[in-house]
């Protein structure tokens, strides 16, 4: 973790925050058992135990996706990021959201042990919430979602072009919520919840 | 000293008039003493030029001699002239000219003319005696500069006295007016001509008079005509007739015109043909130049007499005004349809929206909409014009700022588009054509395309005057297409006009069809084809996506539908707000439940008036009210409804606005309002006047910086029912107690004693009043202290009620008063007193927050009501119910408090705790709006007590609360922890000490864990009592309001153990059930979904 000195605050917590996300999704991937435990790695991050995926395909995945999230970050405009579970017919079963709100006009510098610390306390809940979560389908799949404010413009960066239009379907109703973990901050406001459809809905 | 003043005597004087130069330098120096020199040289000039007057002192006394005989002889000469037979009549009376430079026939010639025939001459420009410049050509400075030299005089061509000479009248100047000026305004005798014929119709009729704001914000003129053509026109008043600036003038005049031929139009129709724009028409009779002469001179003397602006001249403005509005016959064609085609029965209407869910699949929706309706209609009798540019507008001067209203598509190709300014359009196509309105038109074509409509299908839903949806679902016609095309035929047959058609599966589909359809087309989106159709579609083309939203999409790079539906639904609403998110989330997915048939009943009915609002004075604002209240009065009436919000618009003037563009327009302006609400509906026209009056005085604006004025009505009970409602009103007060009724005609009796202009007193006086009632009639309450009883209310009393409330006083009441006597002032502080006493009483009960008394308070209330429906309530259990009434009204703090601030007595206010203290300045605004009720001639108070009093009991314990205070979790610690500590409820006090105790910073999720642990010693039953429940939601919505957008955790982890403990607790289960729809809404709207809380 290279330091910045010259970077704003949304800069700065924006790259602290790529790396938290990387390791976050990681650890959601790895919580919910879509792989077995043994494509990931013990790994040590903010003082903590973590995963990595061993799958060089696996990790680039999460790691391009987020990474590419970078400049939008800095931008404000990520609204969510989610990971989506969902089943063989495209119907998304269970989302993890993380809500980002990054308050934009925050001058003064970060004060990155309060960030890591309670970005650390993220991962250790995230680690016990495994009774909030569902039981997933044997053949269901996943992807990183991300809920932009605004119609990102195009061609601003070569990352940012990794990120395609979703075509996961959306629930007609709106979902029932299971908070996990609330962190503020300065500059960064960071909620961790789940998502569930209210109904088991069938198809659509 | 006297060598430079005389150099520059010489310099200064040559452009000047005869001999008059060293003379008026002369005068330059006249106020240094140092003139002897110039003294003894105006007397020798004076001896030159032979005069045998005294000589003048300076200047001015000079010229004035000067003129005096040159008058002398001119009349001298004319009189000489009468007594020979070559004087002709007496034709220029009252004209007084003024030669400028070389004109032909020569200023001597003219002289000559003027002396002859009645007229007189003047040698030096002056504008109070010249009435007429008369010059040929005038160089352009002076054209630049005409005001400065004209001083608005009408500048007039010799061959005027020639001709007049000739004719052996005056004729009007306006046509010799110089052609410097006249030859940008060919249009003006235009107007004159058609306006002309309309008075001659209508002699006495007064047009109205429109006076308006010229660019440079000064006066300009107006016009008035009261008069018949054959007046010879009185000349000595004309002097004062300002000329702005001469194309500024004409424009204005043109305008001005045109209004008024539109005003007019419906019934001179026939002149109205297009040749009227053709200046050829300005070969006018010359009866209509006399009118014209006489409409300026008479306006001149308007000018003078009352410096009028604007509109309000017009002392029918707001009808006109109405009456010329395209807006307003969109808006009122509405009441008419439904008068011409009533709705079909309330029970087809809910078969119509209970099948609408099930059909809604396969249903099929027909739009039809009029090819530019305002533009077909008015052509649809002139084939010739129908592929020639033609537009509709109010006026047609080709460099006016009216607004184009409507365009026919020929028009629409050059890029001509409503809204846009005529001179604009102009400019685009030269060879536009246009009309004005013709609303008997409009009406009648209307008409003809409901009946068409109405008899091919019976689910008609009518959206404005010239487009339907039709629901042809169940049509007997299987395919919709033929039946659309059917339909149009017959359109276009019977009115000449065409229709476009959409169809589609709902009412939003066959809309942006009929976009694609026009003009005169037809186009079926498919089911099928809607997802493809939608998906290249541009956001402006849904309805409801108007201009700011486009930006605001436009800005998040949203430019079509496809792109929308790629937002979430929860942030489209968290952008855009719950309804426009849904709308467009909906809209963008080609989803749209409405059904057809569903006629929404307007919610409010009102008058707008944004275009030539100009006021000089409050009188002309008044009139403008009077008048508009009248309008909005008869809509009322015309609806058959009565409403009981009255608000009062205002459009004020930026403070840095300049003259709009558009002629007479709003320009950039601020929009107030202001609003009331009054406890009986009603629709009559003094009772609106008397409101309406009384917001405007809320405004305190200057007049003249009032550009529009709206008067909207809202919370509309019909006419029948509300007058049912009126009627059991009045039989409950006849009914009620003969004590109380004593009681109350003192009171209506002191209130028109008041003049009204403060309505606290009048407050105080009713409040006064009640306590009184409570003395007299329940003798176990104890009764005021004699010092808090209002004097004046006391001497008003009558006899038998004044006596028995001297008995309760022990007579001492009699001294009292004597004493009282001549001490009003002490009265009105006293009666403030007595007010913060209430309030007192008032807080003290609301901090009190044992339950029963509150309980039985509401219960006895409602028994009351009951018990006054029997309506024999008589002495003996009249003392009940008149207790409650004073208790129940202590909650009606409008009733209680003096209305503002400053009406209470500081040093009381001093004296009270610190936490009342600050509650009283929160309830009490430095001006509270005054309600209009305590104001009712219209309502008896009496009625007006128990209208408020019903209402305020039903939700008197929730709000109470929060009415104290909002803001509860401001400050650290929070300011309920303070509230708290001091509270009598010990489930509250340990809130508070153990949130103090827990350290400043925690939450609440903390000290409800905390709670847990002493929950059981809590005896928890006995402590349910509604205020508590009440105070505990309060808190907590405030809560989830504070925490909800960054803590939803927290939030999860209060209403867990809320849940909790309230499996165990009855209280706690209250308290969750109040306030868990309040979470799961705020959730939603900050989530998109509704917080699980497992058990």
């Amino acid at each position: 973790m290279e330091r910045r000195e010259n970077q704003t605050p949304q800069g700065q917590t924006a790259q602290v925050l790529v790396e938290f996300l990387e390791v976050a999704i990681t650890a959601v991937v790895f919580l919910k058992g879509v792989y077995p435990s043994g494509a990931f790695e013990r790994r040590r991050y903010m003082n903590l135990v973590v995963q990595r995926a061993c799958h060089p395909q696996l990790r680039y995945y999460i790691h391009a996706t987020v990474s590419g999230l970078l400049p939008f970050l800095q931008k404000g405009i990520v609204e969510r990021v989610a990971v989506i579970f969902f089943n063989s017919g495209n119907v998304p079963l269970e989302k993890f959201v993380f809500k980002l709100a990054m308050n934009q006009s925050y001058g003064s510098a970060v004060e990155e042990v309060d960030l890591e610390s309670s970005l650390r306390s993220f991962l250790i809940k995230l680690s016990i919430s495994e009774s909030l979560t569902k039981e997933l389908p044997p053949d269901c799949r996943w992807e990183i979602t991300a809920y932009f404010r605004s119609l990102p413009e195009t061609g601003t960066n070569k990352e940012a072009d990794l990120w395609i239009p979703t075509d996961t379907k959306q629930w007609q109703q709106p979902p029932l919520i299971t908070p996990i973990k609330s962190m503020s901050c300065e500059p960064l406001c960071l909620q961790l919840y789940l998502e569930h459809p209210c109904l088991p809905e069938s198809t659509i | 000293m006297s060598l430079d003043s005389f150099r520059s005597s010489s310099s200064s004087g040559s452009g000047s008039g005869s001999g008059s130069g060293s003379k008026r330098t002369s005068s330059f120096s006249n106020a240094t003493n140092k003139t002897k020199t110039k003294t003894k040289k105006k007397k020798t000039l004076g001896v030159a030029w032979g005069s045998n007057a005294l000589p003048p002192s300076d200047f001015s006394g000079y010229m004035a001699l000067k003129n005096r005989k040159l008058h002398d002889q001119f009349h001298a000469q004319s009189s000489s002239s009468t007594s020979t037979s070559t004087s002709g009549k007496p034709i220029f009376t009252g004209v007084s000219i003024f030669v400028d430079g070389f004109t032909v026939p020569s200023s001597q010639e003219l002289r000559g003319y003027m002396f002859k025939y009645g007229g007189r001459f003047e040698n030096y420009f002056s504008r109070h005696r010249v009435t007429h410049i008369i010059c040929s050509n005038l160089p352009h400075t002076k054209l630049k500069n005409l005001r400065a030299f004209s001083a608005g005089l009408p500048l007039v061509k010799p061959t005027w006295i020639l001709d007049s000479v000739a004719a052996n009248r005056l004729l009007p100047w306006l046509p010799y007016q110089l052609h410097q000026l006249a030859n940008n305004q060919p249009t003006l005798s235009a107007f004159f001509s058609f306006k002309t014929s309309k008075l001659s119709d209508m002699e006495d009729s007064t047009t109205n008079v429109c006076q308006s704001q010229d660019r440079h914000s000064s006066k300009v003129n107006g016009l008035i005509s009261t008069v018949s053509n054959d007046t010879i026109p009185e000349n000595e008043n004309t002097n004062a007739f300002m000329l702005e600036d001469s194309t500024n003038l004409v424009r204005v005049k043109y305008d001005e015109g045109s209004t008024a031929a539109t005003q007019e139009k419906t019934n001179v129709q026939d002149e109205l043909e297009p040749n009227h724009q053709e200046p050829s028409t300005s070969v006018s009779s010359p009866c209509s130049d006399d009118q014209n002469v006489k409409e300026f001179q008479s306006s001149a003397a308007t000018r003078l007499s009352k410096q009028g602006h604007s509109t309000l001249t017009d002392p029918n403005f707001v009808e006109n005004y109405f009456k010329s509005s395209r807006l307003h016959f969109i808006g009122t064609w509405r009441n008419r349809y439904r008068k011409r085609f009533p709705m079909p029965s309330a029970g087809l209407n809910k078969e119509i929206s209970n099948n609408s869910s099930d059909v809604s699949r396969n249903s099929v929706i027909i739009h039809v909409d009029m090819d530019c309706f305002f533009v077909s209609v008015v052509i649809r009798s002139q084939p010739e014009l129908f592929d020639k540019p033609v537009a509709v507008c109010h006026s047609n001067n080709s460099k006016g700022t009216s607004e184009i209203s409507s365009a026919n598509y020929p028009a629409r190709s050059y890029g001509i588009k409503a809204g846009m300014f005529v001179r604009d359009a102009k400019a685009l196509c030269p060879d536009l054509v246009i009309f004005p309105y013709n609303f008997e038109a409009y009406e009648e074509v209307a008409d003809q395309f409901y009946t068409i409509l109405h008899r091919h299908c019976n689910k008609v839903q009518a959206v404005s005057c010239d487009e339907a949806f039709l629901d042809v679902t169940h049509s007997e016609v299987k395919d919709p297409e033929l039946l659309a095309s059917s339909i149009r035929e017959e359109i276009c047959k019977t009115t000449r006009c065409t229709a476009s058609a959409g169809i589609a599966g709902n009412m939003l589909m066959a809309r942006i069809a009929t976009r694609t359809a026009k003009p005169n087309g037809q186009y079926h989106i498919t089911p099928e084809r809607v997802d493809d159709y939608l998906c290249q579609l541009p956001i402006d083309s849904l309805p409801g996506v108007g201009h700011v939203l486009q930006e605001k999409l436009k800005k998040q790079n949203v430019h079509t539908c496809g792109q929308l539906r790629t937002i979430s639904k929860a942030l489209l609403q968290k952008d855009y707000g719950m309804k426009t998110g849904e709308m467009l989330w909906n809209y963008s997915r080609g989803i749209d439940s409405r059904a057809v048939g569903v006629f929404q009943e307007s919610k409010s009915i009102g008058a707008d008036v944004n275009w030539g609002v100009r006021f000089n004075d409050v009188k002309d604002c008044d009139r403008f009210l009077i008048d508009l209240c009248k309008e909005v009065s008869l809509r009322l009436q015309c609806c058959g409804v009565q409403g009981r919000t009255f608000s009062l618009k205002i459009k004020k003037r930026r403070k840095d606005a300049v003259e709009p563009a558009k002629f007479m327009g709003c320009g950039d302006c601020e929009n107030l309002s202001h609003s009331i609400t009054i406890p009986l509906a009603t629709d009559n026209v003094e009772v609106l006047q008397r409101i309406v009056k009384q917001l405007f005085g809320c405004f305190y604006i200057d007049v003249k910086e009032i550009r529009g004025i709206g008067l909207q009505v809202s919370r509309f009970e019909s006419a029948e029912t509300s007058k049912q409602e009126k009627y059991s009103l009045k039989s409950w007060v006849a009914s009620g107690n003969a004590s109380m009724q004593k009681q109350k005609y003192p009171m209506d009796q002191d209130k028109q004693n008041m003049d009204g202009t403060s309505s606290g007193e009048c407050r105080g006086g009713s409040s006064v009043k009640i306590q009184n009632n409570q003395a007299n009639a329940n003798p176990i309450s104890t009764p005021p202290p004699l010092c808090h009883l209002d004097v004046e209310v006391i001497r008003n009393l009558p006899p038998e009620v004044f006596s028995e409330l001297n008995e309760i006083y022990g007579g001492k009441l009699i001294d009292y008063i004597a004493k009282g006597k001549g001490t009003s002032e002490t009265s009105s502080s006293l009666q403030n007193l007595f007010l913060e006493q209430e309030t007192i009483d008032k807080e003290e009960e609301l901090l009190n927050l044992e339950p029963i008394p509150q309980r039985k308070l509401l219960s006895e209330i409602e028994a009351m009501q009951h018990g006054a429906e029997q309506g024999d309530a008589v002495s003996g259990s009249g003392c009940g119910p008149i207790f409650k009434v004073t208790h129940s009204s202590s909650f009606e703090k409008d009733d209680l408090l003096p209305s503002s601030l400053s009406q209470i007595d500081g040093s009381v206010l001093r004296q009270l705790p610190e936490d009342l203290k600050a509650v009283i300045v929160q309830q009490l605004p430095a001006h509270r709006t005054q309600e209009i009720c305590s104001n009712g001639a219209m309502v008896p108070p009496s009625e007006n007590h128990h209208v408020s009093l019903s209402i305020k009991t039903s939700e008197n314990p929730g709000s109470s609360y929060s009415v104290l205070d909002d803001s509860l979790w401001t400050g650290n610690p929070p300011k309920w922890v303070e509230k708290f500590k001091v509270s009598s409820c010990l489930l509250l006090k340990i809130f508070a000490e153990i949130y103090s105790k827990s350290g400043l910073s925690s939450t609440l999720s903390s000290v409800l864990h905390q709670i847990i642990s002493e929950f059981h010693q809590l005896n928890l039953a006995h402590q349910i009592s509604d205020e508590t429940v009440n105070i505990i939601s309060e808190l907590l919505k405030q809560y989830i309001k504070v925490r909800i957008g960054r803590d939803i955790e927290e939030i999860y982890i209060c209403f867990r153990l809320l849940k909790r403990f309230a499996a165990k607790s009855q209280l706690f289960l209250q308290v969750y059930n109040s306030v868990f729809p309040y979470l799961q809404a705020a959730v939603d709207d900050n989530y998109g979904g509704s917080l699980f809380i497992a058990s």
